[in-house]
């Protein structure tokens, strides 16, 4: 097994999966580099997800009048984000086949909507099931079920746009960040796009959506070319069916997969002709660039919580809630609160000091909740072992030297290799 | 953050960190460890407070004795008790007392119609340019990322406060620090030694494994030196951005050699219900920065400290029925301190001469750009902005 192997399979395990659990790294190594892509692409039945129960998120209705019920009511909704939250991360840790929730992911800092403005818990589910039964189908499928979606819509003012009186900030973001990027449409186009979408009302705390005829701008307008009148369906169809929407979708995964320096193959948009996201992650995953060294990427602070979970054995949603928020907080990222539309930082943007110390007082928490017996009990391999515990390819020798002083103290040399630049890193 | 889960951290700090990593180093091993070198007096220091979602420059500096302003924004318009005025009908918004005392003591420079050619309405792209200084061609690197470039590395010389890097410290060679707001703490002991060991750069690392090590330095290094300024006095203030500041301020009557700061305060994009929610946004800022100058106003360097706040635009002249404003063009851009020679800069554009719609630029932002490189930094503007030969002066030399 070649070291070039080792660096694809931790590539394929890392990025297309949330890493590798115990024993997992090793077998995908034995097995080969086109073995360990079929592994990691799978997304058949996953046995341990389907022992997951589904969170309890009920809608709150309006808050109480009543002061004295007041505080009740807005612990319960900070409580439904909490267990929304953690039953996610819950399912990144546990996956088998992990492919889904990696996507649902990915399609999470795409369609970025934050609980901080939409404010209640069940509409951040119901968006959350439409991108994980999405997140491999037809993109087009997709766009149409998020331009309706009840969080999205009122996180981007889609609730107060009618007729007469548009308001632009859906439909523009709907054209520069989620389908056809930016230069690729007019403030004409902005404007159209506002009165196509207009007419939709939003209940806050079930995101129940619903169309009020009288406040939608019937009218005709004339979008990238075309004169017709829209509906929030049929803009969406029009819109996802440009070529520039295959163009920045294929950018966007490729950007967040495998490299933001290096540009995709021309080639790799043709995969996405029929906007078959399956088809393009497929095409992602085996295209050279993969195996290409130099192609690092930062993983993202749930994107690495998420990997030494899985590594530690460590379910989320049995740590402190309150401790995770603050802690995964303070590194700058918790599921379902983006800082704002344009979804999550990415690369260097994560390796400050800032992080670095809160990484090392998360780690700790997890190495303290977590199994490292995959470390073994036999110092001479043990620095070893955790590399193949981790998925890393191969440790550096200022890693190597770090972990070799902590042989005798397993709990701490786990920590050191969950904080070293080669697992916060994916090579 | 709430209170609750902040209480259950430091109930965990307490309770599992230092028992099970055996000590954190006390803040006065690490005083005795710091090597850095203490600034030297006089130093010019530039801070940046970055407004993010588009500040409606309208309802900032306002033009309320232009009928077109009133009838264009029924609702949330401004005018008599809600407006401080200055001059030429000119008038700040009246949640900005501090700013006004400012103006009234000739220390607040305000830069009318400023944005760049063709501005973007696209907030990623517009925030972008700002950042990175160029309007034309797409760039990675910040303007203030480009400045560091040219020094040596040294972890205090830019600093942000927040959790993430802003984009403008971010150079081709070298990147500003990040500290957040409660302070940096490191492991100690033979631990610590081991975790400082991760931060030694190694003949194998990639650019991103290379600059995850420098981290774990940079956090020791870092530590050492801003650990016991805030560890006597904890963050305080009525705002987020108060609280960055009042840090901020610490650090330089503590002598930290840095001479960039990057602070930020979001949530001006307000296409709905703007009046109450921007009218309070522009008063803390006015309220943090006017603190913040007072609080350095009363050390030896009262003279060195310059604050520039921008916004990536601002917003359209015409309200939108949701009673707030779509994305728009040109706005203010404010510049304060000691040095700064007060007053009007640039012009105010017109509400009716309007191009595409929306407010003319007036003044390009690199102009003002130029002024804190050349007068506040000493650098040349040149090296940061290629072929940009045009300044502002806007602080007053000797």
């Amino acid at each position: 097994m070649t070291n070039a192997d080792r660096l694809e399979i931790a590539r394929l395990v890392h990025r297309f999966g949330f890493g590798p659990r115990p024993g997992e790294y090793l077998a995908l190594v034995h097995g080969g580099v086109a073995h360990a892509r079929r592994e990691v692409l799978r997304s058949d039945r996953d046995a341990a997800l389907a022992k997951v129960a589904d969170p309890h998120i009920t809608d709150l209705g309006p808050a109480p009048s009543d002061p004295a019920a007041s505080n009740a009511y807005w612990q319960s909704v900070w409580d439904q984000y909490m267990v929304l939250a953690t039953w996610w991360l819950d399912r990144m840790v546990l996956a088998d086949h992990p492919l889904v929730e990696r996507m649902t992911w990915f399609w999470h800092g795409h369609w970025a909507t934050s609980i901080g403005k939409v404010g209640f818990a069940l509409p951040m589910k119901i968006q959350n099931q439409t991108l994980r039964q999405r997140a491999l189908g037809n993109f087009s499928d997709m766009a149409r079920e998020m331009i309706l979606d009840g969080a999205l819509i009122y996180w981007l003012d889609g609730e107060v746009n009618v007729v007469g009186a548009p308001n632009e900030n859906l439909g523009r973001e709907f054209m520069e960040l989620f389908t056809l990027g930016v230069g690729n449409f007019t403030e004409d186009d902005v404007k159209a796009a506002a009165r196509g979408l207009t007419g939709y009302r939003v209940v806050e705390t079930s995101g129940r959506v619903s169309f009020e005829s009288a406040r939608h701008d019937h009218s005709p307008v004339r979008l990238l070319g075309t004169t017709r009148s829209f509906d929030a369906s049929s803009l969406s169809d029009f819109v996802v069916a440009h070529d520039a929407t295959a163009t920045h979708i294929t950018n966007r995964l490729w950007f967040r997969f495998v490299s933001t320096t290096v540009p995709p193959p021309r080639r790799l948009v043709k995969t996405f002709a029929k906007r078959n996201i399956v088809s393009l992650v497929h095409a992602i995953a085996t295209d050279p660039a993969v195996r290409r060294p130099g192609l690092s990427q930062v993983k993202s602070p749930v994107e690495w919580f998420v990997s030494a979970c899985r590594a530690l054995r460590v379910t989320p949603s049995r740590l402190d809630s309150g401790d995770l928020h603050w802690l995964l907080g303070q590194m700058g990222q918790f599921p379902f609160d983006p800082p704002s539309v344009g979804g999550w930082p990415f690369d260097e943007a994560w390796l400050t000091a800032s992080s670095a110390q809160y990484r090392f007082s998360l780690a700790d928490v997890l190495v303290h909740h977590g199994n490292v017996t995959p470390l073994g009990t036999t110092a001479s391999t043990m620095v070893q072992a955790a590399a193949d515990w981790l998925g890393v390819a191969q440790w550096s020798e200022r890693t190597a030297r770090s972990l070799r002083a902590a042989v005798s103290d397993p709990r701490q040399l786990a920590t050191l290799a969950i904080c070293a630049p080669e697992f916060v890193v994916s090579v | 953050m709430t209170d609750f889960s902040r209480r259950q951290f430091l109930k965990y700090v307490g309770a599992s960190t230092l028992s099970t990593l055996a000590a954190t180093l006390t803040f006065d091993d690490l005083a005795n460890a710091a090597t850095a070198t203490p600034l030297a007096p006089g130093t010019p220091i530039l801070v940046l407070v970055t407004l993010y979602g588009g500040n409606d420059g309208l309802n900032t500096v306002v033009p309320y004795l232009d009928p077109v302003y009133q009838s264009s924004r029924p609702g949330i318009s401004l005018s008599g008790a809600d407006v401080l005025p200055l001059a030429d009908g000119l008038a700040l918004n009246a949640t900005m007392t501090g700013f006004k005392s400012l103006w009234d003591q000739h220390k607040l420079a305000i830069v009318l119609g400023t944005s760049y050619p063709q501005p973007s309405y696209s907030h990623f792209t517009s925030m972008a340019i700002w950042q990175t200084a160029s309007p034309v061609e797409p760039t990675t690197s910040g303007w203030i990322g480009r400045w560091l470039d040219l020094q040596a590395h040294n972890p205090f010389t830019a600093i942000g406060i927040g959790d993430v890097l802003t984009p403008l410290l971010a150079g081709n060679k070298r990147v500003g620090s990040v500290l957040p707001l409660y302070g940096l703490d490191v492991p100690g002991y033979s631990y610590g030694e081991r975790a400082r060991m991760l931060g030694l750069s190694s003949p194998r690392d990639t650019r991103l494994t290379a600059t995850a090590a420098q981290s774990i330095g940079d956090l020791f290094s870092l530590a050492s030196t801003v650990g016991p300024v805030l560890a006597t006095a904890p963050p305080s203030g009525a705002s987020d951005l108060a609280q960055q500041l009042d840090v901020v301020a610490n650090l330089i009557a503590a002598n930290v050699p840095t001479l960039v700061y990057s602070v930020t305060i979001d949530g001006f994009d307000t296409h709905a219900d703007e009046l109450s929610a921007q009218s309070s946004l522009v008063g803390s800022v006015s309220d943090a920065v006017t603190a913040f100058l007072a609080q350095v106003g009363a050390t030896p360097r009262a003279n060195d400290v310059v604050v520039m706040a921008y916004s990536e635009f601002g917003r359209r002249v015409e309200a939108n029925d949701s009673q707030g404003t779509d994305h728009g063009t040109a706005a203010p851009l404010f510049v304060a301190g000691n040095r700064v020679a007060g007053g009007f800069y640039g012009e105010q554009p017109s509400l009716t001469s309007l191009v595409d719609g929306d407010l003319a630029v007036t003044t390009d932002f690199r102009d003002v750009y130029a002024s804190m490189l050349a007068d506040v930094l000493g650098a040349d503007p040149l090296q940061i902005m290629p072929g940009w030969t045009s300044k502002l002066n806007l602080i007053t030399t000797g």
